[in-house]
């Protein structure tokens, strides 16, 4: 290539630079990544409408900054590999800040693309703790997140099952593909124990595998009172439907994997009776959840689940810091969204902590089956379970 | 604990099974891996589920309609996709690539028509066990292998008794010869493609019926392709009793040793078989195929 040519192509790339960091008018972009087809699509595809609830609220009252903003939502099909594209993809049309994701894997997945483009990413339903902080135990400093963590729920699940159901021999089944999963089934173990709990069975599947009654015939030996799934609700209404099959009686529990109208539709009568913990409920009274309930059931005719609440928030969120920066720069966003204070949201008071960017002190619910319908029991309190 | 393994597992290779025969009768007539059968049991289980949901019927009559549903594709597939390759004589290579296309095809378009979403039958059979002592046997499951076990003797009732059965054995050991004495290879291809298809249709709805309906279903292919190889490629017996090994070694392996390596033991016994006997369990020299 002469000399003369790499000089012109050089100018062009920078004009295209410079060209690229204008975009102070217009629409704020914020950019959304969710599984709406594949495994978990039930949940994308209802995180995908309290999200654009959230931006036509956030529109018809003027906006953000005096601009308006749009939101480009991409699905990733609940694929590591597919959610890394898409982020990227996000960031090339110029998103100022991406909400998603709602596992945990793919959060993780796209961890290091939005720290190296330095563009704040906000997780909705994504628990498990390394989705902020790393296996090195360092900061991702441009991921936040919505939800309570892991251990957290893994701490309210033992808790629940021992002081409210009386339960102490418990087996575990679970995902060893799945971060979220392995997560949350260490916490359960480490907290149930320390509450004078036994864990008597531990048996593993892969991802994918739809017939448990190999593991499950095996943990009926041991006879537990409680059987902990800490999965995705498709797995979880088989395994349940399994069990009964092969005549066990113990009591299901699960953590805010199992929320989901599919877990009933799969599971029918299987799945009576089981327990998870959840960020929302929607028999929740407080003013400000009614008021979102009320709002999306006039838009979609139809009754707003968790990831609903989650994606809404997420995008209230990052309004919220937009508005605390006073401009629309990412580096100015990701400082605000670390000094979020007391920020209400519909699935409780979010005040984020700058040591690991998780929530803190946030309450959690546990929900149970009831009549094939998702019934709220009880609201846990983080100084209860000190 | 062990004989409750074993009925678990004897479950899962029922409905491989089902799967499995169609594609190695396929194989004994056109010697090409039909790797689109596989989407075969997904039409079966969603055309079940319509017939029950949309049109109300009752289940035995979605059972027909499932079965019904999965011959018809099986034989249009046949006749554009496979069909004009046997015309011209192409290469096994072409068939193999067609039947690719025709699978990638088919699962795509359930993914944009129907949604990638889980769905299930609207109950039919009550969770209930037949308990036999300690062990218990689904009422599905039982379901399961009556059906497997009447709908293979009628195949192999038609194969051995049947004036098309003479047919589609003869032309599975010489298509050239067949043909020259008088034999319709177009009608033989049509038999043994709705033959596969019905059997495709019930083992996805059993599917179905047992797990969830999805439009990824068709990737059971790969386990039913593994049960056709190690049962001996092209024998119906060969790839039922496959089926049945690989389902019952699959579970044994994730109850006594570790789930983790549920999967790969059927590759192992795959690799293995082609060591020790490459043509099978049941597979004798290939003209006795069928």
């Amino acid at each position: 290539m002469s000399r003369r040519l790499s000089v012109a192509l050089l100018v062009v790339m920078l004009a295209t630079l410079v060209a690229g960091c204008g975009g102070e008018k217009g629409d704020i972009i914020i950019g959304h990544f969710a599984p709406m087809s594949g495994d978990t699509a039930a949940w994308g595809q209802m995180e995908v409408k309290g999200v654009n609830l959230a931006v036509e609220e956030i529109n018809a009252a003027g906006g953000v900054l005096g601009r308006k903003i749009k939101v480009i939502s991409y699905d990733d099909r609940g694929d590591k590999v597919e959610a890394v594209n898409v982020v990227k993809k996000l960031i090339s049309e110029k998103a100022v800040a991406i909400v998603g994701e709602q596992t945990s894997s793919a959060s993780m997945a796209a961890g290091p693309i939005v720290a190296a483009a330095k563009i704040p990413a906000v997780a909705t339903a994504a628990t498990n703790p390394r989705v902020t902080v790393g296996e090195d135990g360092k900061l991702n400093p441009f991921y936040f997140r919505v939800c309570f963590i892991d251990p957290f729920q893994g701490r309210a699940l033992a808790f629940y099952a021992v002081k409210r159901l009386n339960k102490t021999k418990a087996a575990i089944l679970y995902d060893i593909g799945e971060d979220y999963a392995v997560g949350l089934a260490d916490s359960f173990k480490k907290n149930f124990k320390e509450l004078g709990g036994q864990v008597v069975a531990e048996e593993t599947f892969k991802g994918g595998e739809e017939d448990f009654r190999a593991q499950l015939t095996r943990i009926k030996q041991f006879n537990p009172e409680i059987i902990v799934i800490p999965i995705y609700y498709k797995e979880a209404a088989l395994a349940m439907k399994q069990a009964r099959e092969l005549g066990i009686n113990a009591v299901f529990m699960g953590g805010d994997g199992l929320e989901s109208p599919t877990l009933t539709e799969l599971g029918g009568p299987a799945v009576e009776g089981c327990y998870f913990s959840s960020h929302y409920s929607s028999e929740d009274t407080t003013p400000k959840v009614k008021k979102f309930i009320d709002a999306f059931k006039a838009k979609f005719k139809e009754d707003a689940d968790v990831n609903t609440a989650l994606g809404y928030d997420g995008v209230y969120m990052i309004a919220d810091a937009i508005k605390r920066a006073g401009k629309v720069d990412p580096q100015a966003i990701r400082d605000a969204l670390e000094k979020t204070k007391d920020f209400e949201g519909v699935t409780g008071k979010i005040t984020v902590n700058p040591q690991d960017h998780n929530p803190q002190d946030k309450t959690i619910v546990i929900n149970t089956v009831k009549n094939g319908k998702i019934a709220f029991q009880e609201r846990l309190d983080l100084t209860q379970l000190k | 604990m062990f004989l409750q393994q074993l009925i678990n597992g004897l479950s899962i290779g029922s409905i491989y099974g089902l799967a499995s025969v169609g594609y190695a009768l396929i194989y004994s007539i056109l010697g090409f891996s039909n790797f689109a059968h596989g989407e075969m049991t997904m039409v079966g289980a969603f055309a079940a589920l319509f017939a029950m949901t949309a049109a109300n019927l009752p289940f035995p009559i979605a059972l027909l309609v499932g079965a019904l549903g999965s011959a018809l594709t099986a034989v249009t597939m046949e006749r554009f996709a496979y069909r004009p390759l046997r015309l011209k004589k192409a290469p096994s290579l072409y068939f193999f690539i067609a039947a690719m296309g025709v699978s990638i095809t088919l699962m795509n378009t359930a993914i944009v028509a129907l949604s990638a979403t889980f769905r299930t039958f609207p109950p039919i059979f009550p969770i209930k066990t037949v308990s036999l002592g300690a062990i218990s046997v689904g009422v599905i499951d039982l379901a399961v292998f009556g059906v497997a076990a009447v709908a293979v003797t009628i195949l192999e009732f038609v194969l051995n008794y049947t004036k098309i059965g003479k047919a589609i054995r003869a032309a599975a050991y010489d298509s050239t010869t067949a043909a020259l004495m008088g034999i319709s290879m177009d009608k033989v291809c049509f038999t043994v493609f709705v033959m596969a298809g019905t059997l495709a249709g019930l083992s996805g709805i059993f599917r179905g019926l047992k797990y969830t309906i999805h439009a990824n279903m068709g990737n059971i292919i790969l386990k039913a392709w593994i049960c056709a190889i190690i049962g001996g490629i092209g024998s119906v017996q060969g790839a039922l009793l496959g089926a049945l090994l690989v389902g019952v070694l699959e579970t044994f392996i994730a109850g006594f040793i570790s789930s983790a390596l549920r999967d790969v033991i059927a590759f192992v016994l795959l690799i293995g078989m082609l060591v020790v006997r490459p043509s099978g369990l049941l597979g004798k020299a290939t003209e006795e195929k069928a």
